[in-house]
């Protein structure tokens, strides 16, 4: 029987953030859907609906043409529909046989027969009686999605798949998503990865911002034009007035920077090399997932990789943790602002005594030197407007928008010569935004430089003079902004290449 | 109708009631020895009044009470450390019990010999023993990445298992008729009396020095910011630039010279030799302490003064009602789950909600 899910006026909000807004979508079996978009579009909240894991505020869920009511994961199970999420959630130390008869109704030897019916029909090979522990990423997503198939389900939600898998792992995959269409299941393959969206599936639906912004039959569609859909057209309009930075001297230069891991979950940094100019912004444009955060980790020197070479003001900092590198005038904004650039539980002033120089004496003889912190604390909140004058202030009690000014305050402050900082803007409201792009464009109308990595297009656009893509890991070459186009970003960033 | 009990994070802990809990802890604990007692057969209010009050109705008793706070309170603070700054350091057993072994072992040396000197040699042996054995779990935690808690707790088999063979073998008091146990220590590697005929020794000081120097060095220095740092969030203190590795060695340095302090006071005060029992798992008890104190230096000065009564009151209870003594470890059991549950209720609200049938959630 042909399955028919559709999905009508889906609303959530949370506090600050509209994460679903009036989606509509409908699918039919007999095709793989995907769903597109970057970090932060919506997917997740909207799959989440669809498993039962979270209430929507608005709007409803019908299968063939029946009004679902999906309160709880069991919900969905009742409904049949299977979910695969990133993250397995299996037992490391049980059986995979073990893992599988948690949730089962029938008796162990009927299980056995069928599982072994369904690892023979998909051509898995999986031992079931050996620990999950020892399986691999690509034989845990099976075990996963026996589990999924033991229930016989209608609908298959995949979400981002193939992140932890390796490309032959992949391809197996994709043969059998594409045996379970032809026998009636309703696949959605959620994933930010174009290329699998090309090469998989019949129909895209994009999100961006909480808002189905196309749905299209892949046919039509090629790398770019998914990725322009994907992370918005809008060009800047207010650009600031690029640098003359042609003849400028080099400030910063790193060569060969690689980074391996044996994290499934961390990307792998593959020979990069740049430089920055004095006065500059050197833009990194680049979906979320690409290895910004272990480049930023590593510019910063929370990650120290061997052979690798950072050059800053003619001195070599590669091997000099972020306490030294501060001492020689670099200065950093990690993304993360609750749990690495602050510490919510921490007041304002403490917040302020993370970034700690030599010459702040804010640890003089290794005794806090409290008065001094605050003082210069006062002067932080003053500043860089932050909405509080109160140094003594739990930092969780600032909004996100005051944090992260206090934290960019704590950082510049000092006068720094390099500032390196991760999508300085996430998650704020406008005034927030426009009041750090002013200050960024700042700091390089004094000669300061600074590196910018963002997953906003629009905002390397406005405030990059240079522009490179990080894509798995590996730098684009790196373009004068001028020459830069959202599509040529969008191409790039979606691992196609121009020229 | 179905009950369901749903489990959410509180938002806004006050600070008051995180210093109050574990008094609600103590009450708890004093109400579930009660129904203990009265299981067993006993009058459960004069039960209490062997356990609570008769122990510390007299000087003698106070004395004791303060004898035994005295190792409980030096761990503890020494702990605090540790635990503050995430290491989890439970093997402070061990490092009470190596120090001992090199206090003793420098004791022994000048077993026959009298000196002012010879005292602040053996405790000064006690600390770096215990601060030694403290750095082999700290090393391989930071340069081999092995788990702390297992490394410290096993070496506590070790240290103990070194001082079976030492007091049985090599150092066994010649003429002890083969007891296991060394010579007894000559005066001047005891630790002075503080009053005629009671037991409380100078050790005390040790342990109220302990506690000024570590609020000193907890709020007021640049290692107590990043040990504050480093226990809320590690991500933060490696952004920062904190050293890590040099931290971790610091603070199970400074924990386990105060464990080493506690074992060389013990067997330089009360006991005055090294045999096998030189202590009634205060190292392991003094987790407890460390955490009833909130780790906090003033609260551990509280938090083991009741502790230490529970290992006296477990003495009177067997004395005078044949209770065995290790109801003082049921005790410290109790304090230590009605304080964790104390604390789960501080920082999340337990809501139970009725269902009709049909809304039943997984």
């Amino acid at each position: 029987m042909a399955t028919d899910l559709r999905i009508s006026n889906i609303s959530k909000i949370y506090p600050g953030c509209v994460a679903n807004d009036n989606v509509s979508l409908q699918f039919k079996s007999g095709k793989i859907y995907a769903l597109l978009g970057e970090n932060g579009a919506g997917k997740s909240t909207l799959v989440k609906i669809l498993s039962g894991v979270i209430s929507p505020d608005n709007g409803e869920v019908f299968l063939n043409e029946k009004n679902l009511k999906l309160n709880s994961p069991l919900d969905a199970k009742k409904n049949k529909i299977g979910m695969v999420f990133q993250h397995f959630n299996l037992f490391e130390t049980l059986s995979v046989f073990e893992n599988l008869s948690i949730d089962a109704t029938e008796d162990n030897k009927s299980l056995r027969v069928r599982i072994n019916e369904i690892l023979k029909k998909y051509n898995f090979s999986i031992d079931l009686d050996v620990p999950v522990l020892n399986l691999s990423a690509g034989q845990k997503q099976k075990v996963e999605i026996i589990r999924c198939l033991l229930r016989s389900p209608k609908v298959l939600i995949m979400d981002e798949p193939t992140s932890v898998l390796t490309e032959q792992e992949t391809e197996e995959l994709f043969i059998s998503l594409k045996k379970f269409c032809d026998e009636g299941i309703l696949i959605i393959y959620i994933t930010h990865k174009l290329k699998e969206v090309l090469s998989l599936c019949d129909e895209v639906a994009v999100m961006r911002k909480g808002k189905v912004v196309s749905v299209s039959q892949t046919q039509n569609e090629k790398v770019e034009t998914l990725a322009n859909k994907m992370v918005g057209q809008k060009l800047a309009k207010i650009r600031k007035k690029i640098n003359i930075s042609k003849n400028k001297d080099e400030i910063f230069k790193v060569k060969h920077l690689n980074f391996y891991s044996d994290d499934p979950f961390e990307t792998n940094l593959i020979n990069l090399n740049f430089s920055v100019k004095k006065g500059e912004c050197l833009g990194i444009a680049g979906i979320s997932g690409n290895g910004q955060n272990e480049l930023f980790q590593i510019l910063s020197g929370e990650i120290i990789t061997p052979d690798t070479s950072i050059i800053f003001r003619n001195k070599e900092i590669a091997k000099l943790n972020p306490k030294q590198r501060r001492e020689y005038l670099m200065a950093f904004s990690p993304e993360d602002r609750i749990s690495q650039a602050a510490v919510p539980e921490l007041k304002i002033f403490e917040n302020v005594a993370l970034n700690n120089f030599k010459s702040s004496n804010f640890f003089e003889k290794g005794l806090v030197n409290e008065r001094k912190i605050k003082e210069h604390s006062k002067k932080i909140l003053s500043d860089f407007s932050v909405n509080t004058d109160n140094v003594e202030l739990k930092s969780q009690f600032l909004s996100g928008g005051n944090l992260q000014k206090l934290i960019l305050g704590r950082e510049l402050i000092t006068a720094p010569e390099l500032l390196i900082c991760y999508n300085p803007t996430w998650g704020l409201d406008v005034g927030a935004i426009s009041y750090i792009h002013e200050t960024l464009i700042k700091i390089n109308d004094q000669e300061k430089s600074t590196i910018l990595i963002s997953t906003d297009t629009e905002e390397l656009l406005k405030l990059s003079d240079r522009i490179a893509v990080i894509y798995k890991g590996t730098l684009s070459k790196i373009m004068p902004s001028e020459e830069v186009t959202p599509e040529k970003l969008g191409v790039l960033m979606g691992g196609g290449s121009i020229d | 109708m179905v009950p369901l009990i749903k489990i959410e994070k509180r938002n806004d802990v006050p600070m008051a009631l995180y210093f109050f809990t574990p008094f609600i802890a103590i009450i708890l604990t004093i109400l579930g020895g009660g129904i203990i007692f009265y299981i067993l057969g006993f009058n459960p209010i004069e039960a209490l009044k062997f356990y609570f009050i008769t122990p510390i109705s007299n000087l003698y008793g106070l004395s004791e009470l303060l004898l035994k706070a005295t190792p409980l309170c030096l761990i503890a603070i020494g702990l605090s450390f540790c635990f503050k700054s995430n290491n989890w350091n439970i093997g402070a057993e061990g490092q009470l019990t190596f120090g001992a072994i090199v206090g003793g072992g420098v004791a022994l040396l000048f077993y026959n010999q009298e000196g002012f000197y010879i005292l602040p040699l053996v405790i000064l042996a006690g600390a770096i023993g215990g601060m030694i054995f403290a750095l082999i779990p700290a090393i391989l935690k930071t340069y081999f990445n092995t788990n702390e808690i297992l490394v410290s707790l096993m070496l506590v088999y070790v240290s103990k298992l070194l001082l079976d063979y030492l007091v049985v073998g090599p150092w066994s008091n010649p003429e002890g008729f083969n007891f296991p146990e060394t010579r007894q220590f000559s005066d001047s590697s005891r630790m002075p009396l503080l009053f005629e005929g009671l037991r409380i020794h100078a050790g005390i000081f040790l342990a109220l020095a302990a506690v000024m120097l570590s609020w000193f060095v907890l709020y007021k220095t640049y290692l107590g910011f990043q040990i504050k740092v480093s226990g809320l969030s590690l991500k933060t203190a490696k952004y920062a630039g904190f050293k890590g590795n040099t931290m971790i060695l610091v603070v199970f340095m400074i924990s386990g010279a105060c464990a080493g302090l506690a074992g060389v006071g013990e067997i330089t005060g009360p006991i005055g030799q090294l045999h096998r029992m030189i202590s009634p798992d205060y190292g392991f008890t003094a987790i407890i302490v460390a955490f009833l104190g909130r780790l906090n230096p003033f609260g551990i000065i509280f938090a083991s003064l009741v502790v230490a009564l529970t290992y006296l009151g477990a003495e009177t209870a067997q004395i005078f009602l044949q209770i065995p003594k290790y109801t003082g470890q049921v005790f410290q059991g109790m304090i230590l789950f009605f304080l964790l549950a104390s604390d789960y209720l501080l920082f999340f609200k337990v809501k139970i909600l009725s269902l009709k049938k049909n809304e039943l959630r997984h």
